[in-house]
């Protein structure tokens, strides 16, 4: 793709693109690479997926896709940790929408994968974390992402990963997925949040 | 993410907006899920503190309140106050001065006098939640029964909601009524003459009689609590009288199962008096399901209104 | 008093008898007679010229409903700073209420509040007495005693007498010293607790209301009482439209019965008020848009007699409660013809003909003194109008000790630059 023809506002937000990551083909390759090592590690176990809301959700729904492709199914829940963030006092102007969380198996004894679509510092997986936790008592959760871009805050680690990229630490990694963005191309892009948009941790 | 502007207060209907009125409640069914859940706390509150400041005397709304505010893991402080106390002495500017010493992010009030909880609101960055302020307004109670109907009804605009009762002194009837009127749902009343003013809101249909509300056919009936600690006059003969006119009773029932209308009241119900006991009992009562979605709704207000508590 | 001639240059003077306005100096000795009216007059050595060049002489303005608050309430208004208040509204002369404390109802009273306003009031101000004992309803006060000290009315002050026999009983016997029985007709049993005209505001806002029939009823019944007994009423603060009506029949079957209005019932109906400002709070309360309208037009065609403030001033603390709570009135002296010439006179709904005649020629009438014109040889009781200029009301603005007003963060059209009387001149 020619970026030098998308040096324009890539949505409403005026964000602009610098460079993308991932195409589209792209993604399903670390999509496939994600599902190949779950296949590897976890054939034989109760395994259930849950997708942190919203496009980790998407992410979950693929790998599960082509996991079940090759006869392994697993279930799929959906997770809003709205109400788990530590940053909730510097919610700004917006009102946050909040989401059912769906879980729609027993946590208890099950090996549990969280997916998100990015890992960053960290914050995310650990209010995930604990929605998890109050939903019951896994046998094992891991962590599944099909970006790490660095810069963890806290010492959370994900276990499969679609690819590694390096970022600097005021650069915003967005992911567009055609399900969830349906008027926006896919892909992975590296985005230069517009100056006073606030930083927003991923 | 949305357009609209946080709130500090929620002090009346009248002044929402019907999309933020639609957003509390679109926010209300995830909490209400978590019940569903053996651990019912979320810390999205965790180190704050609501104080819950009653100046009249109700049980479930503050309990409501508190269970709300416990589920999201504030700190609840309940401060009852009996209304000789203030009458005699603490006025009210300071009261407010009192509280403002024990900074609370959420300040949930109820209060006899109509426009006491705007007072506090201006004269505080808490949030303040008005409880139930005289015969003005008491919102939650006006979110909850909306949240109730969509429930049943989601799509709600154009159904017909009639309120039973005295609403001339009814802050529930106001409230509610102005609420479903938002949302397009339409609205009628029925109440001896005594008890439904001439100057209601424009939109409450006067209905006569149970054959009028019937042959209105409204999706729900919503029963009014008597306030007999009100009755400072006598607007109807005697609460026999009343159950006979207007009280939900098994003959009532088969009109309601006709057209298979929900049952709805605020509580506590005066068993006898608006309701029997076996309307108690219709199968398409929601009185309870009003409980449950009471704390949710009050769990979404805490989560929606954003304290200006550091600007003290 | 005074020492001090003065010539007021370059106004034009407004009268009771006609709309228009004549140019012309004004030359006030120091005893405080006006010597001389006409053009180009000169002023001689030693006195002050006031230049009134766009300015308006208007005779000054007399108000028979105040409560100035002492003795006894003396942390909301004192008599000095409610004459204080009235000279920056042009009123030079009043009435007050005698719901002080205690409640003037005998003669001794009547003196010692006279021998207190002649102590520290720069204006007339006349003590009017209670038509029962403590304003309690019950039994008469002391008429003869009162009437000797030489009180212009008798009232209850914001408080109807209940039954209509005690009512019967002291218009009977006030006849007998030719005393004006003034009523602020209310029926308690209907307004009880009442805060606000009874209406979609009153239901929308969830306070008790104050039907417009509590206020209808209690006007047939003293109009009823005063034909019977022939004695002299005076209705206070009318607010309806039907209770209007009923003082027109009541005058065009001789039924000798007055009546007056406030600038805020004339100007502002209940649909004003927002947000439970209490400042918006009065007894009788703000009604409909019609009454307003109808009130206007019985001021206009004469049904209505009299303009007075019903200045009653409370505590700004006193004021902040909820609304239900909250004490009645604000303060009007400064006020009222800033208001009436903002919302009418600049208009053209009537000319300062008919203000001075309803709010300075007849109010005087009423207890029998002369009006005070602007002539050659009467004393100068007159104020300096600028309606060039704007006034913005706000609580710094007024000199009242209780600045509430409902016209609080108005500017209103016009501007009084100054008050002369008794020699004296008041900027």
């Amino acid at each position: 793709m020619d970026l030098s023809k998308r040096q324009q506002p890539l949505s409403d937000t005026g964000d602009i693109i610098q460079e993308e990551i991932l195409s589209p083909e792209g993604i399903q390759e670390a999509t496939a690479l994600v599902a190949d090592a779950i296949a590897r590690g976890c054939a034989g176990d109760d395994v259930a997926f849950l997708g942190i809301y919203t496009r980790g959700v998407t992410f979950a729904h693929r790998v599960a896709a082509l996991l079940k492709a090759r006869g392994l199914d697993f279930p799929v829940g959906t997770l809003d940790i709205s109400l788990y963030r530590d940053d909730f006092d510097n919610r700004g102007a917006d009102l946050p929408r909040l989401e059912s969380s769906d879980v729609p198996f027993a946590l208890d004894g099950t090996r549990v994968i969280l997916f998100d679509e990015v890992i960053f510092t960290g914050r995310t997986i650990r209010s995930a974390l604990d929605g998890l936790m109050d939903y019951g008592r896994p046998a094992k959760i891991e962590l599944a992402v099909l970006i790490d871009r660095g810069h963890r805050e806290i010492p959370i680690q994900p276990d499969y990963v679609g690819k590694k990229i390096d970022t600097d630490r005021d650069q915003y990694v967005k992911v567009q997925f055609h399900e969830d963005d349906e008027d926006e191309e896919e892909g992975v892009f590296v985005v230069k949040k517009r100056s006073d948009s606030p930083q927003l941790p991923a | 993410m949305s357009e609209l502007t946080p709130r500090k207060d929620l002090l009346d209907i009248e002044s929402l907006e019907r999309e933020e009125i639609e957003y509390v409640l679109e926010n209300a069914a995830p909490f209400k899920q978590l019940f569903q859940r053996s651990v019912k706390k979320v810390p999205t509150l965790r180190g704050k503190t609501v104080l819950n400041l009653f100046y009249e005397p109700s049980t479930r709304t503050s309990s409501s309140f508190e269970v709300a505010a416990n589920r999201m893991s504030a700190d609840v402080t309940n401060f009852t106050v009996s209304s000789s106390s203030v009458v005699k002495g603490e006025s009210l500017l300071d009261t407010i001065e009192t509280l403002q010493a024990m900074r609370s992010d959420y300040i949930v009030i109820r209060h006899q006098a109509a426009g006491v909880p705007g007072i506090v609101a201006k004269h505080t960055g808490a949030s303040v939640i008005n409880a139930g302020d005289g015969y003005h307004a008491h919102p939650t109670q006006a979110l909850l029964d909306a949240m109730t109907i969509r429930e049943v009804y989601p799509e709600y605009p154009g159904r017909r909601v009639v309120i039973v009762g005295d609403i001339l002194h009814s802050r529930v009837a106001r409230s509610t009524s102005t609420l479903l009127n938002k949302l397009g749902i339409e609205v009628a009343v029925l109440g001896p003459g005594s008890l439904v003013p001439a100057g209601r809101h424009d939109f409450m249909t006067r209905l006569r009689s149970w054959d009028e509300v019937f042959d209105w056919k409204p999706d729900a009936v919503y029963l009014l609590r008597v306030q007999m600690e009100r009755q400072e006059g006598q607007f109807f003969p005697s609460i026999a009288e009343y159950h006979k006119m207007y009280g939900m009773n098994s003959q009532r029932l088969v009109g309601m199962r006709k057209l298979g209308a929900y049952l709805m009241h605020p509580g506590p119900v005066n068993r006898g008096v608006e309701i029997t006991d076996e309307a108690m009992r219709y199968e398409r009562s929601l009185i309870s399901t009003q409980v449950e979605n009471g704390i949710a709704v009050r769990m979404a207000v805490l989560h929606w209104l954003k304290p200006e508590t550091d600007k003290d | 008093m005074g020492g001090q001639s003065r010539l007021f240059k370059n106004g034009r003077i407004a009268s009771a008898d006609s709309p228009d306005l004549r140019e012309a100096d004004v030359l006030v000795d120091a005893d405080g007679i006006i010597t001389a009216i006409g053009p180009a007059l000169t002023a001689s050595e030693g006195s002050e010229v006031i230049d009134c060049a766009g300015c308006l002489l208007v005779p000054g303005m007399f108000d028979v409903h105040v409560h100035a608050r002492e003795p006894g309430f003396e942390h909301k208004e004192t008599l000095a700073t409610c004459a204080a208040a009235a000279l920056h509204g042009g009123v030079t002369g009043l009435v007050l209420m005698p719901d002080t404390s205690p409640p003037v109802d005998s003669g001794n009273l009547v003196k010692s509040a006279m021998d207190l306003v002649s102590e520290v009031s720069a204006i007339p101000m006349y003590q009017s007495g209670c038509l029962t004992k403590g304003r309690e309803g019950k039994e008469l006060a002391g008429f003869s005693g009162m009437a000797a000290r030489g009180v212009p009315m008798l009232t209850d002050a914001d408080r109807t007498v209940p039954c209509p026999d005690v009512m019967r009983r002291c218009m009977e016997y006030a006849c007998d010293f030719d005393l004006l029985v003034t009523s602020h007709a209310d029926t308690p049993a209907l307004s009880k607790a009442g805060a606000i005209n009874e209406g979609s505001v009153s239901y929308r806002f969830g306070l008790p209301g104050i039907p417009a029939i509590s206020q209808e009823i209690a006007i047939d019944r003293d109009i009823h009482v005063a034909r019977h007994t022939r004695a002299r009423l005076h209705l206070q603060q009318l607010s309806t439209a039907c209770g209007l009506a009923s003082v027109r029949r009541a005058k065009e079957s001789g039924v000798p019965v007055t009546c007056e209005v406030s600038p805020q019932h004339l100007v502002l109906c209940e649909d004003d008020i927002q947000d439970y400002n209490t400042h918006f709070k009065f007894n009788p309360p703000l009604r409909s848009a019609g009454d307003v309208e109808a009130l206007a037009a019985g001021l206009i065609d004469g049904s209505i007699d009299v303009i007075a403030s019903d200045h009653a001033p409370h505590t700004e603390f006193e004021k902040s409660s909820d609304f239900g709570s909250a004490p009645f009135g604000a303060s009007g002296l400064e006020t009222s013809v800033l208001v009436l010439y903002d919302r009418f006179i600049h208009g053209g709904m009537f000319g300062w003909d008919l203000l001075i005649q309803r709010y300075s020629v007849a109010p005087r009438q009423l207890i029998g003194l002369e009006p005070v014109g602007i002539a050659e040889g009467a004393a100068a009781e007159f104020f300096v109008f600028d309606p060039a200029a704007t006034t913005k009301i706000t609580r710094d603005s007024l000199r009242t000790k209780s600045p509430v007003s409902p016209f609080f963060g108005e500017s209103l059209r016009g501007a009084i630059r100054g008050t002369t009387v008794r020699g004296e001149w008041f900027p």
